[in-house]
């Protein structure tokens, strides 16, 4: 959450000489942090992000009093002025009676109002629409405007009823949750029905009469016509603001800050500030007495803190004086037990959020200063486990050995759209999907790369040699209630010829000492029977998947040494007009199995149906000659005679 | 008509005394010689008209005068015959590829981290909300979890009626109780499944990750990846923290680039904090010859967030918060990637693109 500050309006609650650009810089250091500053108006307007955990933050008084206290560490005059605003008392000469309030405290923490009488339609004064615009509100008229300042000066949402209206309607508040199906319209005309459980103000009928926390509803709320005003401040308990708020996708500023818990001790000063306004602005007259349900005063629970912990998140030794100051200056009660041991901290009604000691310490800590505590580095035993089943190395070379070799790495979105999800080899509804989708190209978890990467080359119309490849997971749903089968895939597409692509993989292979990749008919990709991936033809494109868990177990880390061999071979060539039925795979194969002294059999010419292979003939023991030769070779020839046209 | 062995001989010397005399060494003097029909060859013949006895001598006599012109011509012909290349000529383009600035970004960041006894791992993408929140001490509809633009998996997510307890975070861990279905919006379900997989201190995680958010800006893309580290183990502090900051942004960005860590706020960390690195463009002085550094922020540039690990995320993890205490860190590979100098990725959009036109630059 951000918050805008006006300077001088800060300076209403601090008392300081110090400079916006240095308060920027010494602020963000130890507290919220002042991303910029606005010339607005003619004056600096702080932007400050409060995190969540810190609504006491969220208002003029909570910077100010967070400014005073790191500004002082630094040595620069700051102080918190003081608040003092005059209690409201009842005017003589007019008297209405209170709603009728029934409330449950387990819904709503506090619940405190004054009714208003005679409140003139004034416009808002100029001072107070310059802070209005500075800060990025709307400017309506006084009796709008006053409940959105004094909720910006102090930090509690507050909200005026139309007292006749609601009056009208029965004069009674019950606080209630509201059950399925009741209908409601806020005060901008909208609509709601009700998914029950939300916190609601009702009347005697079972009418809801207000969203407390969140927006006012248009049966009770401020018209043109109002000139009675109830000004009412309750404490929903948070959890329950936030169900209706987000229910409803009804996010105002009042519902962000009641659902982090917004201290009701706030409520009495702001509710004084808001009074005294109406009575300044609008000439209001007070018309009851201040009604004030209030049982239990949120206290907040005292936390054991051992200074051993503190200096140990610290790793410095900071005496105990120095931190129990630090901590009084937050407004905490520190009760200092077991001299130099532990001391006990009481947190100020405004900081629910300090909930534990490590929460104290980093209290201690910001405002001592993070930028005071040095730099090192661990000495502490290096873990030596490492994750089985991933090899961050074999991805690395991978990678670097295909881009050596001229191909592209890509990364493209695991998220893909129903015709890419279509396209992966699984039916569409056997895919994991999105609950809710941004955008209609990622809706599906991807279950093959290759729709991706065709698309990939598609987008690159002037690229007519490309080749890419992505090394990324894809995600196979499991059994109901178990989380899918991440699966690392390597995928190479390219609009190269097949034997280039088929050579790259067998290459890079070779990096790992995998020498005898078959591939079949069927585009299965084996080593030594065991599957590790397939090839598909995509019009024009190759496509080749690898899955690296299989390929990881095959993996050698260096070869096998074989003996220089010391007699000679001989390597003839051999041209073989194939029948187009015929799998050149299946022909290398069948020379290859004719004789143990065939070593290699490679295709190294082709033309039209021609097929020209080279063997090479060995045999460790001896030194071949023609006359050891020429049998196998009549051997080779027979074999293949059945798929063959002719030997040339 | 046979022909003796010393008939040979005299023929062999004859035809070396007439190649002495020869004073041109050229290609068409060395095929006279050793041409298909050149002297040796025609000479050769005549093995046919010896002695069988003879033959193997005379094979010998042979290879000798063969070994003698072969030297002859090999000493002269060639040099006098290479063409001077011409060194201007440019080169014949070779087909490279380029490894994404991603996984570029990656290896280095895995290096740097390696180097000082961290461990890298990889954890599913697609986990149990208890992985990504609760046991990162964000109960269900806490509004800290509003930060992440939540994706969530369609899938049933079965009823149990085991409420959220902060002192108990296990009791709903989903090998009990199965759960709903996220992609991962940080790394930081890492955290406590590398204590699950260690079981015990020491961990120094570094894990690296795409993640998912439902939002696309210029800034933003609906994948992105994450680094996140977590250190824990006794007697690990602030100070160890800040070193391990230092020591990547120096590393990372050059010398003298310097870490600095400000207060924030995160329910899985206590004391919660951002971290700036110096702009090391202006040396973190926010100026520039004199102008205001158009690279950074007043000489810092966010990067990330970090904290000291909160105790309910080491309870989650099955780890003793009493005895041991930890920090984590983790932010944006792309952010932070895209902050070196020069770089001037202005939309990490392209990043994804598979557009050769960006890729072919890395």
């Amino acid at each position: 959450m951000n918050i805008l500050i006006p300077h001088p309006w800060l300076l209403e609650h601090l008392d300081t000489k110090t400079q916006p650009e240095k308060i920027r810089e010494l602020v963000s250091l130890c507290g919220p942090s002042i991303e910029r500053i606005y010339e607005r108006e003619g004056e600096n307007v702080y932007d400050i992000e409060v995190t969540t955990n810190r609504v006491d933050s969220m208002s003029i008084r909570g910077i100010a009093r967070e400014v005073a206290v790191i500004l002082d560490q630094f040595g620069e005059q700051a102080k918190l002025k003081k608040l003092t605003l005059p209690k409201i008392s009842q005017d003589q000469d007019v008297n209405l009676p209170l709603p009728k309030i029934t409330n449950d405290q387990t819904l709503c923490k506090r619940i405190t109002c004054v009714v208003l009488d005679q409140v003139k339609r004034t416009p808002t004064p100029d001072w107070m629409a310059k802070r209005l615009v500075q800060t990025d509100m709307n400017v309506h008229d006084s009796v709008i405007d006053i409940t959105n300042y004094i909720t910006h000066e102090l930090g509690h949402p507050c909200h005026a009823f139309d007292y006749d209206k609601l009056m009208k309607t029965g004069g009674e508040i019950i606080v209630t949750t509201a059950k399925k199906g009741e209908h409601f319209a806020t005060l901008d005309g909208n609509e709601f029905k009700t998914v029950g459980g939300e916190v609601v103000f009702k009347n005697g009928q079972g009418e809801i009469i207000d969203l407390p926390s969140i927006k006012g509803t248009a049966n009770t709320s401020i018209d043109e016509s109002t000139t009675r005003v109830l000004l009412l401040l309750e404490s929903i308990v948070a959890q329950k603001v936030r169900f209706a708020s987000m229910s409803h996708a009804i996010r105002t500023t009042a519902a962000q800050l009641m659902e982090k818990n917004v201290d009701p001790n706030l409520i009495m000063p702001t509710l004084e500030l808001g009074v005294k306004l109406y009575q300044e602005l609008c000439q209001a007259k007070v018309a009851s007495a201040v009604y004030d349900d209030f049982p239990n005063q949120n206290p907040t629970q005292p936390i054991a803190t051992k200074l051993e912990t503190i200096n140990n998140y610290l790793g410095v030794s900071l005496e105990e004086d120095v931190i129990v100051t630090i901590l009084e200056k937050l407004g905490c009660e520190v009760l200092r037990k077991d001299k130099d041991k532990v001391i006990v901290v009481t947190p100020p009604t405004f900081r629910p959020d300090l909930e534990i000691a490590a929460d104290i310490v980093e209290e201690i800590a910001r405002i001592y200063g993070y930028h005071r505590l040095p730099s090192k580095l661990m000495d502490t035993a290096i873990p030596l486990d490492k994750p089985k089943h991933t090899n961050f190395e074999v991805e690395n070379r991978i990678k670097h050995f295909l881009v050596d070799r001229g191909w592209q790495e890509i990364y493209s979105y695991s998220l893909v759209s129903e015709v890419l999800a279509g396209q992966s080899g699984y039916p569409l509804e056997n895919h994991l999907k999105l609950q809710n989708p941004l955008t209609e190209d990622r809706v599906y978890l991807r279950r093959s790369l290759i729709p991706s990467l065709v698309e990939v080359i598609e987008g690159n119309p002037l690229e007519k040699q490309l080749a890419v490849f992505e090394l990324a997971n894809v995600y196979h749903p499991d059994a109901k209630q178990k989380l899918p089968t991440e699966e690392l895939h390597l995928t190479l597409v390219t609009l190269r010829n097949y034997r280039e692509a088929r050579g790259v993989v067998e290459a890079l292979l070779r990096q790992f000492f995998i020498e005898n990749l078959e591939i079949d008919e069927t585009g299965q990709i084996l080593i030594e029977e065991s599957k590790i991936g397939e090839v598909r033809q995509e019009s024009n494109l190759i496509a080749i998947d690898i899955v690296i868990a299989k390929l990881l177990p095959l993996i050698k880390k260096h070869p096998t040494y074989e003996p220089i061999t010391k007699t000679s071979f001989i390597a003839e060539d051999i041209t073989l007009t194939l029948l187009e039925s015929v799998a050149v795979g299946k022909v290398i194969k069948t020379i290859k199995n004719q004789s143990p002294l065939i070593e290699k059999v490679e295709l190294i010419d082709q033309y039209q149906q021609n097929y020209t292979f080279a063997i090479k003939y060995h045999d460790p023991s001896k030194n071949l000659s023609n006359t050891d030769i020429e049998p196998v070779r009549e051997k080779i020839l027979t074999s293949v005679a059945n798929m063959v046209v002719k030997n040339v | 008509m046979p022909m003796t062995i010393d008939e040979l001989k005299q023929k062999i010397e004859a035809l070396t005394n007439e190649l002495q005399s020869q004073k041109a060494l050229t290609e068409t003097v060395k095929n006279q010689y050793l041409g298909k029909k050149g002297h040796f060859n025609i000479l050769a013949k005549v093995i046919a008209q010896i002695d069988n006895q003879d033959k193997k001598v005379a094979g010998q006599l042979l290879n000798e005068l063969k070994l003698k012109l072969e030297n002859h011509f090999s000493n002269t012909t060639s040099k006098k015959q290479t063409k001077q290349i011409d060194f201007t000529l440019p080169g014949l383009p070779q087909d490279v590829g380029h490894l994404h600035p991603i996984s570029q970004a990656m290896e280095e960041i895995t290096n740097i981290f390696e180097k000082v006894g961290f461990t890298r791992v990889r954890y599913p993408e697609v986990d149990w909300d208890w992985y990504v929140f609760e046991s990162l001490n964000m109960p269900p509809s806490h509004p800290a979890r509003d930060e992440w633009e939540t994706f969530f998996v369609d899938a049933p997510e079965p009823a149990h009626d085991l409420t959220y307890d902060a002192k108990e975070p296990r009791k709903r861990h989903p090998s009990l109780v199965g759960g709903k279905m996220v992609l991962t919006t940080h790394t930081s379900n890492g955290q406590v499944r590398e204590m699950e997989r260690l079981k015990n201190p020491p961990i120094r995680m570094i894990n690296i990750a795409k993640c998912y958010r439902r939002q696309q800006d210029a800034t933003h893309t609906q994948m992105f990846h994450q680094f996140e580290g977590l250190v824990v183990d006794k007697g690990i502090n602030i100070q160890h923290l800040k070193g391990t900051l230092d020591y990547f942004a120096e590393q990372f960005y050059g010398p003298g680039t310097k870490s600095r860590i400000r207060p924030f706020h995160f329910q899985f960390t206590e004391p919660s904090f951002e971290v700036d690195f110096s702009c090391h463009i202006c040396g973190g002085t926010g100026k520039k010859n004199g102008e205001k550094c158009k690279f950074c922020k007043s000489g810092w540039h966010e990067v990330g967030g970090a904290g000291m690990v909160h105790p309910n995320v080491l309870k989650a993890g099955g780890i003793d918060p009493e005895i041991y205490t930890g920090f984590a860190f983790g932010w944006g590979v792309e952010r932070t990637y895209t902050l070196k100098e020069g770089l001037n990725i202005d939309d990490i959009r392209l990043l994804y693109s598979g557009d050769l036109r960006f890729l072919r630059q890395f």
